[in-house]
């Protein structure tokens, strides 16, 4: 996968940076991304899956 | 803890889901229609329903009728729901429903008429894209409305879909219809080229994926787990779903156009984020298929279930084969075959199609406080669209292989070993099939049709549903609520803010350097721009669709540039505004249709618009007889090319005044050249303006420079 990088990197002036950045900047927010929804808490996570299937009280009430 | 009763706004969803359904099933026809017109050319009607002006019709009618009012439906129904609170403003309500629904019927009038901007799901012309903004905007006011005067503190996984398919479709409907209006009902695209070829692709493909995937993905997180009655199976993997979903898909556009003039790079940079988005996709596939775990058996029973299952499991299936297409080694094979057609095929009935059906058997019969009429019937239809969807998709992933391997295959002597009219002819029975497949299709939807009639009369509307659900501001108590209160209301607008910068990252990367770069589209000198006559030819190719069936760039191929000359270069098309390189070979290419080894006499041209079979035996091309006697509409010429010029195109200052002339003088010496090959017509006929621009095709490279 370098190679291909490496090669458009190659072909371009002035914009060789910006595939490399863009790699990056998704590399960091998947990170970011994963630290975050592991440090979510576990009953409120629940509680919130729950959520389309607690309306079913007040169904049909007429 | 205080109560506060409410009602749910039942009107709206059920007024969406009959557009669904009707919209559908007219979509549906015309594409039976044009299918059917690939077997039997005679079935093109004159002028006004040519296969070329009527498939962009059915393309718009599924998606943006079909599947948009799918999507509003879903969205109306749950987003109260998840919301616990009615729709902010029954009147906005209203306008978007009845505002959406023009816009269907400003569609299905102009487009037989030859009004298109000719970018493929971008057809419309710009009053019309004017309105579809304005209703967009008036969608996403009364669903923010909504959000924040929810009574129900988090915003569940579904909620963010709808927010990212509102800001994202947003910005790529306004920035892909950028363009320069010549009158009411003609505009040049604001981009040229390879440039125009970008934008549209960065539009097309992520219509593809924030118009018929996210909205989508947000209604399975819903309706999923209200038919399997039991949470999401992984609410976290949603998460992650959610946003390297829209981070990824932005960025993918450029896989449509592997090997053609487009920048390397931006090539490569599509490819691998396209490979990558298979990942979460299937998170979300998966996501959806082990809600389902411990309730299998519930599905052998429930027939929503079963459209449910179908429909993730070919979402499963067309995010597998996207990523797969974008590779450019297959591309190479597939791009401009029937294996594409297929391929969008899978996840239209199948993601789309099932999901939307599935939907409508849960929601119809619950707001109208009824059982559904025939559960038999429902899996009757059930079966007919699995079998619709096989009979639709294998022959043409069949057709599609066979066709580019027909295309690529030479003798031993180093010939291309078949015409392309051979391969057209060889396809038709496996276009006769797709047809079958089609017609099982649309007969299940019509059982569901009947199915669902039948259900509502025996049922009354709940026109507003009652519910009750506590205060927002009392669940937190006393103390901070103000501050509660207003973090919540925020954060919406915070998951809009983050879902745009995330969206608009691609796109700024994959711009930036194609528009500012100059070493990315070289310049030729001996292109020039088109003659007037040439330009309205131009005009006339793009208002019957041409682009529909015909290509315009020659990829760097042996068995193309043997076939069709010298490869496109990027700096071929500075001049054309909206580019025309098309999408499917349903006939040849037409990129160096003027130059060389293709170059065919202006009387050719002649007798082939008149009657295309005459000219080449089996041909499935409608004919365009009434461009012989139908007169060239001259009096835009001079608006038109003032347009260009404020574009950028180097006309000569004061063109605009003589261009008519230069255009009689340029249609008299065709309509003089034809009087030699016996052909007696007028200069002032539209068959000559379109003579003239064939007959430009792919020559300035061979030009010298002057």
């Amino acid at each position: 996968m370098f190679k291909f990088i490496k090669q458009y990197t190659e072909t371009i002036s002035g914009a060789q940076i910006y595939p490399l950045i863009s790699l990056l900047i998704f590399f960091l927010f998947f990170v970011v991304l994963l630290v975050y929804v592991q440090k979510l808490d576990k009953k409120s996570i629940k509680q919130i899956s729950e959520i389309p299937l607690d309306d079913d009280i007040n169904q049909n009430l007429n | 803890m205080q109560v506060e009763k409410f009602h749910y706004d039942n009107t709206t969803v059920r007024n969406f889901a009959y557009a669904t359904m009707i919209w559908g099933a007219i979509g549906m026809l015309v594409g039976l229609y044009v299918s059917l017109q690939l077997v039997f050319p005679s079935l093109n009607i004159p002028q006004f329903g040519s296969f070329g002006r009527l498939r962009p019709l059915h393309t718009n009618a599924v998606i943006f009728a079909f599947v948009g009012n799918g999507i509003f439906m879903g969205v109306y129904y749950s987003l109260q729901r998840l919301c616990k609170a009615r729709m902010y403003s029954d009147v906005l309500s209203k306008i978007h429903f009845w505002g959406w629904q023009s816009i269907i019927v400003l569609a299905a009038i102009t487009l037989p008429l030859g009004m298109t901007a000719g970018k493929e799901y971008a057809e419309l012309e710009w009053p019309i894209d004017i309105a579809i903004t304005i209703m967009w905007v008036v969608f996403g006011w009364n669903m923010f409305g909504t959000i924040l005067k929810r009574r129900e503190r988090h915003l569940y996984v579904a909620i963010w879909f709808y927010i990212a398919t509102f800001v994202t479709v947003a910005v790529l409907h306004i920035v892909n219809s950028f363009a320069l209006p010549v009158n009411l009902f003609k505009s040049y695209s604001g981009y040229a080229g390879v440039q125009d070829a970008l934008v549209q692709w960065w539009y097309g493909h992520n219509a593809v994926a924030f118009f018929l995937t996210t909205p989508y993905l947000g209604l399975m997180y819903y309706f999923l787990p209200k038919a399997a009655n039991r949470p999401v199976y992984s609410y976290k993997l949603s998460i992650i779903h959610f946003w390297s979903l829209i981070f990824l898909y932005i960025w993918a556009g450029p896989h449509h156009l592997l090997y053609t003039s487009l920048p390397n790079w931006a090539q490569s940079l599509g490819v691998v984020f396209s490979v990558m988005l298979l990942f979460p996709s299937w998170g979300g596939m998966i996501n959806g298929l082990l809600t389902l775990r411990g309730a299998w058996d519930r599905v052998r029973d429930d027939v929503i279930l079963k459209f449910m299952v179908v429909a993730v499991t070919a979402y499963g299936m067309a995010t597998f084969e996207g990523p797969m297409l974008s590779l450019k080694t297959v591309s190479a094979i597939s791009h401009y075959t029937d294996w594409i057609v297929a391929h969008v095929h899978v996840g239209g009935l199948g993601w789309n199609g099932m999901l939307t059906f599935g939907i409508l058997y849960w929601l119809l019969p619950k707001i109208f406080n009824t059982p559904l009429y025939s559960k038999k019937l429902a899996s009757s239809h059930f079966w007919l669209a699995t079998l619709g969807i096989i009979f639709y998709a294998v022959p043409l992933y069949w057709a599609g292989f066979t066709q580019s391997s027909m295309w690529k295959q030479f003798t031993a002597s180093g010939q291309l070993k078949y015409t392309f009219l051979e391969t057209v002819t060889y396809l038709k029975p496996f276009y006769a099939m797709r047809s079958f497949g089609g017609t099982l299709y649309l007969i299940g939807v019509i059982i569901m049709m009947y199915n669902l009639y039948k259900t509502v009369k025996s049922g009354k509307l709940v026109r507003d549903e009652a519910a009750e659900a506590p205060a927002l501001e009392k669940l937190q108590g006393g103390f901070a609520g103000e501050h509660w209160h207003r973090k919540i209301e925020r954060r919406p607008v915070q998951l809009l803010i983050g879902s745009l910068i995330v969206i608009l990252i691609g796109g700024i990367v994959e711009f930036v350097p194609t528009f500012l770069v100059k070493s990315n589209v070289p310049t030729i000198s001996s292109v020039k721009p088109y003659t007037p006559l040439e330009l309205q030819g131009r005009d006339i190719y793009v208002r019957e669709g041409c682009y529909t069936c015909h290509s315009q760039m020659i990829r760097p191929f042996r068995s193309e540039t043997e076939r069709y000359g010298e490869y496109s270069k990027a700096g071929e098309f500075v001049y054309d505004r909206p580019f025309q390189w098309g999408s499917k070979r349903t006939g040849p290419d037409l990129g160096r249709e003027g130059a060389s080894t293709l170059k065919k006499s202006n009387g050719w041209h002649f007798r082939h618009f008149r009657e295309p079979s005459s000219m080449s035996e089996g041909s499935i091309m409608p004919s365009y007889s009434f461009m012989l006697k139908k007169d060239l509409d001259t009096s835009t010429t001079a608006a038109k090319i003032r347009t260009l010029q404020k574009l950028g195109t180097p006309y000569p200052k004061g063109f605009d005044k003589i261009a008519n002339n230069v255009l009689m003088e340029q249609a008299s010496s065709i309509s003089f050249s034809l009087k030699s090959d016996s052909i007696r017509v007028a200069p002032n006929k539209e068959v000559i303006a379109l003579i003239a621009y064939m007959q430009r095709l792919g020559t300035d490279i061979s030009k010298p420079v002057q």
